[in-house]
């Protein structure tokens, strides 16, 4: 029933991320194309593969240094990967990550190549701030100024309010096509499915709790890399920064709601954090695994891809996860651990709501029957991204490598990451153990 | 003028074989300089000759309006003057001679009707630049290779074809002082910003552009200095100003050893003013007075030691070794930072390990602050800034060492660590993997024991501070293989590092001898011994610094480590004095604690207060500041010569060199043991038996100053070490 399961096995065969940052911390003078070099040359190296015998290396970045145009191929020199080795960028938003992944399965599928090097990358911090249309086209005329008088000219017709900054991170954040912020994206699916702001706040603390234990319990300790930032010295960041080891649902109660005052219900404390990082993976066929001496970690059972709503985009996760798991050939009652990204404590409850719903399925899946059960004690169960933080491009990646983790952890047969996509999609990909 | 004054080698070639006249257009001669006999060409006895031919029928050719000189390929124009020849020349006359006959040379080319360009590339040093500055325009190619100075005053003379005139006068004064002092070479855009050369374009084009431009097709306008000229370089003020400014310079950075700086400094204030017919015979007495110095020639000596040790990277046939890509270094320390670092700025990507996540941090922050200051001062682009800093890893443990081709490690000086450490490295590596210690004091052979394939197993013993000692000692073990010593050496010398090689004897070279001479330096003070003036008499000996600010440098617990295994290895000649032990016992460790015989708080080292607790007087204080000299350096001379008598290195030009770039021995000497043969082998006999029957010295450290044998029977003989 899966046709993907005609070609030879795909698996990821190793990966390692670096800690989460808070943006404007520990990360805040790096960039993109240092950081995922970074975490690509310590992989390459850990795992004993040449790099030149790679296909090809392929990174998700949702904002990409101005001047590290095509960012992979910065990443990949960077990483001592040789000239002969072609990068590609590749972007879908918050799952870049994960595209990155599903790029180099497809082109694993369509016969172009057996080893590839994926990276998920964002570097928030760096975002930069620019200038508004206006001062834009002063500079122009400055640059096209022939004599002094269409010097002065161009001078005199300056406004102080020219240099009022657009800030391109909350920008990005804004959907174009619908004029929503994703905070009020998630507002909307929370009055859809009347998530409450304590239920968010319940939420939004046991990410924490669940994130600090894990932390503690060294399950991080197999996939981060510490780094010693650039620009920081002395001692390397070995953890994601932004777990609260306190988090209370008192506390967050007092927060005041960021996007919809006064009604709303998300808040800066229960919803993910602005956030550099990076990861990378190594994707290739069992057998090439089998053949450069590398243990994989798990198996690519199956991934789609769904669009929706795009005011509703924090709801993907159900559109996506249906048909991956169709394509499995499973349903989500076989599934022993799920990574479904938090970008909004309210998103997560609602697409809960909408997995279990029977409605929801017939008119928006066109299914008889509800998707499943999302059984919470199995989801993000070592914290998820409002906790750890969601540096974008890098998020998918990071699900990935955990739920790659949880087959073994759990001893589960399968596991599932998921996630919602600005601008209205959502993205899943089930992963199976290897066989023992 | 047909006779040539400089020496004609035996393997000259035929006239006329050695400077070609190419003809493209009727009006156009492209001079090009391709000796049969040289793979570089130089400024030899045969070039000169074929040059002044080549000149002559240029002149009488009324046809022509534009000559280039250049060489036979755009990296490679000439080498200036025949440095060996500099070093076996000890007859001042021919100096004069030789530079007369240039002088006249290149005022023949200054004179010619034609349009003359010099277009160059490669290194462009002295006399090479001297022809060009005779020529109307310089073209040079951007390419990295090409470095263009005068750098004579490093050899002990001044450039005597007329650069001391010629530079002077297109760039002026204060410039051109800077050049010749220092003896830089420029990259091309730095000397087209001084106005050394005219025009940068690519080595491609080199030949093309310098034609157009000889023939009047392109403009190549001259950077003139306007009314600086007028203002500094013709203001006798201005000019007395300059003279005082860099003859105090000179005086503080050489201590007045050297008199070449001060000829240059007159001849080139003298420029702007002097008669052209006087140029000649002012440069050629200078250099004729400097060029037979034993200055000048034991700077020569060390420049061709230094060449020699760059053979050390090549095989017997001359075949490059693969080029090490990926290190590991193990312990980031100060020793492992800094070898990690000056890895990575010179293109090895490097892995460095370390437990410590706090001296991985440190390491990081010192490497990229180093390149950060030089990305601010230009020597290195945004580009290069990014990818030295991408080429240091800072790894928690030595894990994912798989892939690289070299290893060395610098963990604590405790042999089971170390083993311990290269074991883990060699169970990841390649078998032909070269794993290297960094030790300082221990046997090589021990560490490389029960390694798989210990023929691969070296010592590579680098300086500390790192980046800035210029020697490595390599030290090769039993088991080593040559094709391992010489690919080490080749890393070494890509480093910018002088290899030499020694073998696996307590100390190796450089340490061995320092712990003598380190510890007759302890024994004068604590008998006595004002502490300043102690390292007063060996800073005008020509050390870079004294024995106790050394110590101080080095740490006295390391020192104290370095004597006590010279001690072990070579027994009582080499026990050391128990002086110091209250230091190491109150933790009072130089530098590096803040106190040791100077006081460090930053700014200048003041001496500290109470080191007369630390002293009982034996009568040493009444010595003479000779002999105080003699008992610390002969000390160290005499163990010299029982290490080249050991064959520790192979010989004594390397010895020589070590000496010189790992202790700082001073240059003018020419090394240690070139200082003794100069000064008579016999005589430090003499000197050595008086010393040991001195009273303080009786009854300890039996045979320090007992003569080598090998230098007795050298005093007694040739009165030298080298075979002639």
């Amino acid at each position: 029933m899966n046709p993907r399961n005609d070609g030879p096995p795909i698996v990821l065969a190793a990966g390692l991320r670096t800690p989460w940052a808070r943006a404007g911390g520990a990360f805040q003078r790096e960039d993109a194309g240092h950081l995922g070099a970074r975490i690509a040359r310590e992989l390459l190296a850990r795992t004993g593969l040449d790099p030149k015998y790679l296909n090809e290396v392929i990174a998700g970045c949702v904002g990409p240094p101005h001047d590290e145009a095509n960012v992979a191929r910065v990443m990949a020199i960077r990483a001592g990967v040789p000239d002969h080795v072609p990068a590609r960028t590749v972007a879908r938003n918050c799952a870049s990550g994960i595209e990155a992944v599903t790029s180099a399965v497809a082109s694993i599928q369509a016969g172009q190549g057996d080893l590839y090097l994926a990276i998920g990358v964002e570097v928030m911090s760096q975002y930069p701030l620019i200038y508004g249309p206006k001062m834009t086209q002063l500079f122009a005329r400055l640059m096209s100024a022939r004599s002094l008088g269409q010097r002065l000219g161009a001078l005199a017709s300056f406004r102080p309010s020219f240099l009022k900054p657009r800030v391109s991170l909350m920008e990005g954040l804004m959907d174009p096509t619908c004029g929503l912020l994703m905070g009020q994206t998630a507002e909307v699916i929370a009055r859809d499915f009347s998530v409450t702001r304590e239920e968010a706040d319940q939420y939004a603390t046991e990410s924490h709790q669940r994130a600090r234990r894990a932390r503690d319990a060294g399950r991080f300790a197999r996939e981060i890399l510490p780094i010693h930032p650039l620009g920081r010295d002395g001692a390397a960041l070995e953890h994601d920064d932004s777990i609260r080891d306190n988090q209370s649902v008192g506390a967050l109660a007092k927060m005041r709601p960021y996007f919809e005052k006064p009604d709303g219900v998300v808040t800066v404390g229960n919803a993910c954090g602005i956030t550099d990082g990076a990861s990378a993976l190594i994707v290739t066929t069992q057998d090439r695994a089998e053949a450069l001496g590398l243990k994989p970690l798990a198996r690519i059972r199956s991934f789609a891809w769904a669009g929706l709503d795009p005011r509703r985009m924090g709801l993907g996760p159900v559109y996506a996860t249906a048909k991956a798991l169709d394509a499995a050939g499973c349903t989500l009652a076989d599934i022993g651990a799920i990574e479904l990204n938090e970008a909004f404590a309210v998103q997560v409850i609602a697409c809960k709501r909408a997995f279990e719903s029977r409605s929801f399925a017939q008119r928006e899946l066109g299914r008889d029957q509800a998707v499943g059960e999302l059984d919470l004690a199995k989801t993000n169960k070592n914290g998820g991204a409002i906790a750890l933080g969601h540096p974008v491009g890098a998020t998918g990646t990071r699900l990935l490598l955990t739920a790659a983790h949880e087959l073994e952890v759990g001893d589960h047969e399968l596991t599932l990451a998921t996630l919602c996509i600005g601008g209205g999609q959502g993205g899943a990909v089930v992963l199976e153990r290897m066989a023992r | 003028m047909d006779t040539v004054s400089l020496p004609m080698p035996a393997n000259a070639p035929a006239p006329g074989t050695c400077v070609r006249v190419e003809r493209p257009e009727p009006a156009l001669a492209i001079v090009v300089f391709d000796p049969p006999h040289r793979s570089f060409p130089v400024f030899d006895a045969p070039l000169v000759r074929d040059l002044r031919t080549v000149v002559d029928t240029l002149r009488a050719d009324k046809s022509l309006r534009g000559i280039v000189f250049t060489g036979r390929k755009p990296d490679q124009f000439l080498a200036g003057a025949d440095i060996e020849g500099i070093g076996s020349i000890t007859d001042p006359e021919v100096f004069r001679r030789a530079c007369h006959e240039l002088h006249d040379l290149f005022n023949t080319i200054a004179g010619l009707e034609a349009r003359t360009v010099a277009a160059v590339g490669g290194p462009v040093p002295g006399g090479a630049l001297e022809l060009s500055l005779a020529c109307d325009r310089i073209v040079a190619t951007d390419d990295r290779s090409t470095r263009i100075g005068l750098p004579e005053t490093q050899l002990g003379i001044i450039p005597g074809w007329g650069g001391s005139h010629r530079l002077p006068l297109r760039i002026g004064v204060p410039a051109a002082l800077d050049a010749i002092l220092t003896g830089r070479l420029f990259d091309a855009r730095k000397a087209q910003k001084l106005g050394i050369i005219d025009r940068v374009t690519k080595p491609e084009y080199l030949v093309r552009i310098a034609s157009d431009i000889a023939m009047g097709r392109m403009p190549c306008p001259r950077k003139t200095r306007g009314l600086k000229s007028v203002f500094v370089d013709r203001n006798p003020l201005a000019l007395a100003l300059i003279g005082r400014k860099a003859r105090k310079g000179v005086d503080a950075k050489t201590r007045g050893k050297y008199p070449a700086p001060y000829e240059a400094i007159q001849l080139v204030l003298g420029a702007p003013s002097a008669r052209h017919s006087t140029w000649a015979t002012s440069e050629a007495d200078a250099v004729a007075k400097l060029g037979v110095t034993p200055e000048c020639k034991a700077l020569v000596s060390i420049f061709f030691g230094n060449e020699k040790a760059k053979a050390l990277g090549k095989g017997p046939d001359g075949e490059r070794p693969a080029a090490v890509e990926h290190a590991a270094v193990v312990g980031a320390g100060t020793m492992g930072a800094g070898i990690a670092s000056v890895l990575a700025q010179k293109g090895v990507r490097v892995r460095l390990a370390d437990l410590s996540s706090e001296a991985l941090g440190k390491a990081l922050a010192g490497h990229r602050k180093d390149l950060s200051v030089k990305k601010s001062r230009r020597r290195i682009q945004a580009y290069e800034f990014d990818a030295a800093i991408d080429r240091l890893d800072a790894v928690p443990g030595t894990i994912g060492m798989g892939l690289c081709d070299f290893a060395i490690e610098a963990v604590a000086e405790v042999l089971e660590v170390k083993r311990k450490v290269l074991g883990a490295l060699a169970q990841d590596m390649a078998d032909d993997a070269i794993l290297a210690t960094n030790t300082s004091s221990l046997s090589v052979d021990a560490i490389a024991q029960d390694l798989p394939h210990p023929e691969r197993v070296i010592g590579m013993h680098f300086f500390n501070p790192v980046p800035k000692m210029p020697l490595v000692e390599i030290i090769r073990g039993h088991a080593t293989s040559d094709a391992v010593v010489t690919r080490t050496a080749a890393l070494a010398l890509r480093l910018g590092k002088t290899p030499v090689i020694c073998r696996d004897v307590p100390g190796f070279l450089v340490n061995r001898l320092l712990g003598p001479y380190l510890d007759e330096a302890v024994r004068l003070f604590v008998g006595g011994v004002e502490p300043l003036r102690l390292d007063r008499v060996m800073l005008d000996f020509g050390m870079p610094m004294g024995p106790l600010a050394l110590l101080d440098e080095v740490g006295i617990d390391i020192a104290g480590h370095a004597a006590t295994s010279l001690h072990e290895g070579y027994g009582e000649r080499m026990t050391p004095s128990d002086g110091l032990q209250r230091f190491l016992d109150d933790k009072r460790l130089g530098k590096k604690s803040g106190l040791g015989f100077y006081q460090h708080k930053g700014g200048k080292p003041e001496l500290a207060t109470d080191l007369d607790s630390f002293q009982r007087p034996s009568g040493v204080s009444s010595l003479g500041d000779d002999e105080l000299v003699d008992r610390m350096v002969l000390a160290m001379f005499n163990e010299a010569c029982r290490a080249l008598g050991e064959g520790v290195v192979e010989n004594p030009e390397a010895l020589d060199l070590a000496t010189v770039f790992g202790m700082g021995f001073a240059p003018f000497h020419g090394g240690l043991l070139r200082y003794g043969e100069r000064r008579g082998l016999s005589t430090i006999v003499e000197r050595l038996q008086a010393l040991a029957k001195a009273p303080d010295v009786q009854g300890r450290n039996p045979g320090r100053f007992d003569p080598a044998p090998n230098l007795t029977q050298a005093a007694a003989g040739s009165g030298s070490f080298r075979s002639k």
